[in-house]
């Protein structure tokens, strides 16, 4: 590593504690590198212009980002919550329960967890807190802590841009989700049990049993949707960008024409919301891309690849030290900027040691989703406690139990990459 | 001055039409090139260049003119940390080096974004320099953003950006 490079990353450190974009900041620090090494810095800028320009499968991102936003307006995530109500209400802690598998059904519509935790969340939220019987900071924590799941089962806008700096394939990561994804609801399932246990949360008031065939068939168009996107990618019939915009358009036609809880004006508020978040993230995707290539410059792969071979870490060791180093910092920055500034420096060494990188891939957004729920920096923290109008520091005492079981999940999915990779290799993958 | 307010807010708002529009122009590509491709069969290749082009251009364009300072990541710990005439100092430092870089590697990408222009794009054949000028935009847009922030910050003023908790922002996480 040069000078110009040392300074290059604290001056992105500088700026970004300043208050600075990130995004904004990396390209600042891309283009200090630049000019102290003598290079023309508008191939900092050519390296953004045609990543962006190249990038067809990042259009996945503001398509998925467009159709959750679709299912919030409309009254999709209504008919989903009574349906889990329906089916899982009717144990103690019901309602925790019932968000957890709301949170699974609508991991396969959504690629993100905040549009989880804003949409979903919010109904679950209302319902717990109106029931009088859980504390606000209770309802808080769980929402944030299963809002996880979302990008973790397909689809997932996290695992788009891994796919963009690891070059693998974006179906078998969502693949690789789904079992994992299922294993933190489990989890979290048990934490609920026990805290419905020892605190006595009440038995609810359930949906009588009769009613789940209706209520299952109100929820059905919803309830196609994963088999939709999913059964479009894995039997060829388009690709997963293809696959976004369908999502977008089924959202939008199931709530105009089947369930009429979409206006033209709520339309243009989604386009215009999910257009401002896309130009939001991809401002830190461009950040990403000027870095790309200071960092191809500095073969900072090799060295990085030499440093980690010097210290004899071997697969598993260094996957620990991933974990570490990305659970610390979750604590601070965020998801995206985790994926796209820091995983683009570890990909090279987990190829040299042989990590698979389709299972590497699943374990750094699993980190990054347990560092929304992290304090000081928990985006889902800050959402849910806006929503609930809780103290951030009550819900971080109630979200412990949660995160420890995220965590012992972290544990199982690194270790066991059998598992992980279970599903994939069903599909034909072959690594 | 109201009328200049006035302007500003018409301007905001035309380009949030402007930004949505092409949101919608890439969902509506991307459905015809569904259609096109697997259910009839044929082959289309402007679909695929509009997208992307719309991509990169809600982006920047975007990002230069729609963003609110909510809706972008940063890293504020600290900076929420610092007392008020920190936050100020903040400011005006990362403003006035944001402002200074973009400004002394414009010329650079200018020259680079007209060389682009013998080259043209691989199907509807527009010129690479156009697809690309939404980079100057951008640059100009950032460069006066970051003094305005050091201006106020001089000033006495704090630039409010709150991480925004509403629904639809930051639903990319």
């Amino acid at each position: 590593m040069t000078d110009p490079f040392v300074l290059a990353i604290i001056l992105i450190a500088i700026l970004s504690l300043g208050g600075l974009t990130v995004g904004l900041a990396v390209m600042c620090g891309s283009f200090l590198y630049m000019i102290l090494k003598g290079y023309d810095p508008s191939l900092a800028t050519e390296s953004m212009l045609q990543g962006l320009f190249n990038g067809y499968t990042l259009l996945a991102i503001p398509l998925f980002i467009l159709a959750a936003d679709i299912m919030n307006i409309g009254s999709l995530s209504d008919r989903l919550m009574r349906f889990a109500q329906a089916l899982v209400g009717r144990f103690r802690g019901g309602l925790g329960y019932v968000d957890i598998v709301a949170s699974v059904i609508f991991s396969g519509m959504s690629g993100s967890a905040v549009a989880d935790a804003v949409g979903m969340g919010r109904i679950t939220i209302n319902m717990m807190m109106k029931s009088g019987k859980y504390s606000a900071s209770y309802a808080a924590a769980i929402v944030a802590a299963t809002a996880t799941i979302g990008p973790i089962i397909p689809p997932s806008i996290p695992m788009v841009l891994y796919a963009l700096i690891s070059d693998t394939s974006i179906g078998y990561l969502f693949a690789a989700g789904v079992v994992p994804g299922v294993l933190m609801a489990l989890a979290m399932a048990v934490v609920n049990y026990i805290q419905a246990v020892r605190r006595d949360y009440p038995i609810d008031d359930s949906v009588p049993l009769r009613e789940l065939p209706k209520l299952t068939v109100q929820a059905l168009p919803a309830l196609m949707m994963p088999v939709i996107l999913l059964g479009g990618i894995y039997g060829g019939v388009m690709s997963p960008t293809e696959a976004a915009a369908v999502a977008a358009l089924y959202a939008l036609a199931v709530s105009v024409f089947l369930y009429r809880s979409v206006s033209l004006a709520q339309f243009y508020t989604a386009l215009l919301n999910s257009a401002r978040s896309t130009a939001a993230v991809g401002v830190l995707v461009a950040g990403a891309l000027t870095f790309d290539y200071v960092i191809a410059r500095e073969h900072i792969a090799v060295s990085i690849s030499g440093w980690i071979n010097g210290m004899e870490l071997g697969q598993f060791g260094f996957l620990i030290v991933v974990n570490l180093l990305l659970l610390g910092l979750g604590c601070i920055l965020d998801a995206g900027a985790i994926l796209l500034i820091v995983v683009p420096l570890l990909v090279p060494a987990a190829a040299a040691l042989g990590v698979d990188l389709v299972h590497f891939g699943v374990i750094v957004v699993v980190n990054a989703m347990i560092g929304l729920i992290t304090p000081p920096y928990g985006l889902l923290l800050f959402i849910t406690a806006n929503i609930t109008k809780e103290p951030v520091s009550r819900i971080v005492m109630d979200i412990m139990p949660f995160l420890i079981s995220l965590i012992v999940s972290l544990g199982i999915i690194t270790f066991w990459p059998d598992m992980v990779l279970w599903l994939p290799r069903l599909l034909g993958y072959e690594g | 001055m109201d009328s200049f307010n006035a302007t500003l807010r018409w301007l905001l708002a035309r380009s949030e039409n402007l930004l949505a529009l092409l949101l919608f122009s890439m969902f509506a590509s991307f459905l015809l090139q569904i259609l096109f491709r697997r259910v009839l069969g044929w082959s289309v290749g402007w679909t695929v260049e509009w997208v992307t082009i719309a991509w990169l251009w809600g982006i920047l364009f975007g990002f230069a003119f729609v963003v609110r300072p909510e809706d972008v990541i940063r890293l504020d710990i600290v900076y929420v940390a610092l007392p008020r005439w920190g936050r100020r100092m903040a400011d005006i430092v990362t403003g006035l080096i944001c402002a200074a870089l973009f400004a002394y590697t414009l010329p650079a990408s200018w020259d680079f974004i007209t060389f682009m222009g013998r080259e043209k794009t691989a199907f509807m054949r527009w010129p690479f320099d156009l697809v690309f000028s939404v980079y100057i935009a951008f640059a100009v847009s950032v460069i006066v953003q970051s003094l305005l922030t050091a201006w106020r910050a001089a000033l006495g003023h704090e630039t409010p950006h709150d991480t925004a908790l509403t629904p639809e922002t930051h639903d990319y996480d």
